[in-house]
Parts: C-alpha cells; sequence; structure tokens
C-alpha cells in the first residue's frame, strides 16, 4: 500500500462522511460538502502530477498506461460533473448527491494502484 | 432537527421526478453510463478480438445506462416511458447476463458490467434497476410529474 493510496482513501472517506452529516444537518448544499469534492480533485490532479513526472521518468506501470490515463481522466471530470449536477436543485439532496465522489473515486483509486503496481493493498 | 420534508417553504407542490431523491438516481445512473462507457470504449479499442461477446455486451450495457440517465433526467410522459424500457431492459440485461456467466463462463472470458450480477461493481448494477423502477413506479405521469412539467412551461 503506498502514502498516496493512503491520502486518497483518507480524502474520499472525509469527503462522504461530511457530505452524509451535511444531508442530515442542512437544507442546502453545504459549502463543506463542496470544498471536500475541491479537496478529493486538488488529489487527483496532484496524483495525476505525481504518476506523470515518474512515467516520463521512465517508471512503467504494471498495466496498461493509457487505462490508467484513462482512469485518471474519468476520475477528474467525475468531481466537477457531480457538482455542476448537484447545483440544479439546492436541497439537502444536493449533499448526498455530492457524497457519491467520494464512494466512487476510492474504487478508482484502488483501481489506478491496481493497474500501477500490480495491486493496491 | 426532526424537521419532515412538508415543513420546507415554498415546496407546496410535489417534488418532481428528477429532483429531490431522484436527483440520487440520476446521479447513480449517471455514473454508470460514463464508466460502463469509458469501459467499453477501452475494450473494443484495444482488443475487440479477444472476446467479442463479452465487449459487444458492454457496448450494449453503456447504450442502455446513457438512454436511462438522460430519459430519467427528462420530464414528461414520453421520457417516462422510455426511462421505463430502459430500466426494463437494463434488469432483463443483469439477470440474463448475471445467470449466463453462471452458466456458461467460457462465453464470458473478460468481465463485463453485468457478468455475475455485478460482482465487480459491488453488486450496485443488480439493485439499481429496482430502484430505478420503483422510483419511475411512484412518479407516473399524469400525477405529479407532469404537473411539475405543466408547471415549468408555464413559467
Amino acid at each position: 500500500m503506498t502514502v498516496m493510496f493512503l491520502i486518497g482513501a483518507l480524502v474520499c472517506g472525509l469527503s462522504v462522511l461530511i457530505c452524509w452529516v451535511m444531508t442530515a444537518v442542512r437544507d442546502h448544499p453545504a459549502d463543506s460538502s463542496i470544498i471536500s469534492l475541491a479537496a478529493i480533485e486538488l488529489y487527483l490532479i496532484a496524483y495525476g502530477i505525481y504518476a506523470g513526472i515518474r512515467q516520463l521518468g521512465g517508471a512503467s506501470v504494471a498495466g496498461e498506461a493509457w487505462e490508467f490515463w484513462g482512469y485518471i481522466l474519468t476520475a477528474l471530470l467525475l468531481p466537477i460533473g457531480v457538482f455542476i449536477w448537484a447545483m440544479i436543485d439546492k436541497t439537502r439532496w444536493s449533499n448526498l448527491v455530492m457524497s457519491f465522489v467520494g464512494l466512487v473515486v476510492f474504487v478508482m483509486v484502488y483501481r489506478l494502484e491496481e493497474i500501477w503496481w500490480g495491486s493496491a493493498l | 432537527m426532526n424537521e419532515s420534508p412538508q415543513d420546507e417553504p415554498s415546496h407546496a407542490s410535489p417534488t418532481p421526478r428528477n429532483r429531490g431523491v431522484g436527483m440520487l438516481i440520476i446521479t447513480a445512473y449517471g455514473i454508470f453510463a460514463v464508466s460502463s462507457f469509458a469501459r467499453a470504449l477501452y475494450q473494443i479499442l484495444t482488443d475487440f478480438d479477444a472476446s467479442p461477446v463479452s465487449y459487444s455486451l458492454s457496448a450494449f450495457a453503456a447504450a442502455v445506462y446513457i438512454v436511462a440517465t438522460v430519459a430519467l433526467a427528462k420530464i414528461g410522459p414520453r421520457a417516462w416511458l422510455v426511462a421505463l424500457i430502459a430500466v426494463l431492459v437494463e434488469l432483463t440485461g443483469v439477470l440474463a447476463v448475471g445467470l449466463w456467466t453462471y452458466l456458461d463462463p467460457e462465453l464470458f472470458n473478460e468481465a463485463t458490467v453485468w457478468s455475475h450480477f455485478g460482482e465487480g461493481y459491488g453488486f450496485v448494477p443488480l439493485v439499481l434497476p429496482f430502484i430505478g423502477l420503483f422510483w419511475l413506479l411512484r412518479h407516473r405521469p399524469g400525477t405529479e410529474a407532469a404537473r411539475g412539467a405543466a408547471q415549468r412551461a408555464r413559467r
């Protein structure tokens, strides 16, 4: 297990937790839910830059390189897409909609680690 | 803390099909539409010959999810009908492919979204059509959905 994966799991887990709590206590999209999505996006950018520098430096991934980058690209679009969608109707459910990002990105980072190192754990 | 949804102001009319909890279901469908489309595209572009049956099914599943997402997000009786058909096709697909992958694993040497009843995706593909069906039947056209659309048109 890499440090990068641990940070990712933490960021995603916290985001899901924040969004769930905010679903219960706010009847509008909470600032903290939105910031938690931004944190996930920032993490993914950092992950992408880190992977890019390593791969440019000659390091190879265990799986297919373009499957890896396909995952990163899809993951990067997710917080933005879900955020736009969640803002269409500003109710308490916006928070629950935003909690999906943490769940899905966690699974995607798990897959990314598998492609990168051969196994995530 | 214990306010019920009815206490919220300015929501005199019932929530339309694509708002409130409906947003959640559409998000789930949207995520599956995007991820199954990306997966199918990757599989078909890289090695279609390795497992044409699986990869064609992946593409079909992606198309069903995309149609379902769009139809669920749109309001009106025709979108409702399209969504119902898409969800029923999805339900049939996950049950048939799920069963098929157990009976004849040879045919599916590569995974699809629906293989083993969506095991690779935490069985979400198996649960999703039931939730979608429940939601659509709770929001038949002619009831609140139609009223919501009429209100929208009047504005």
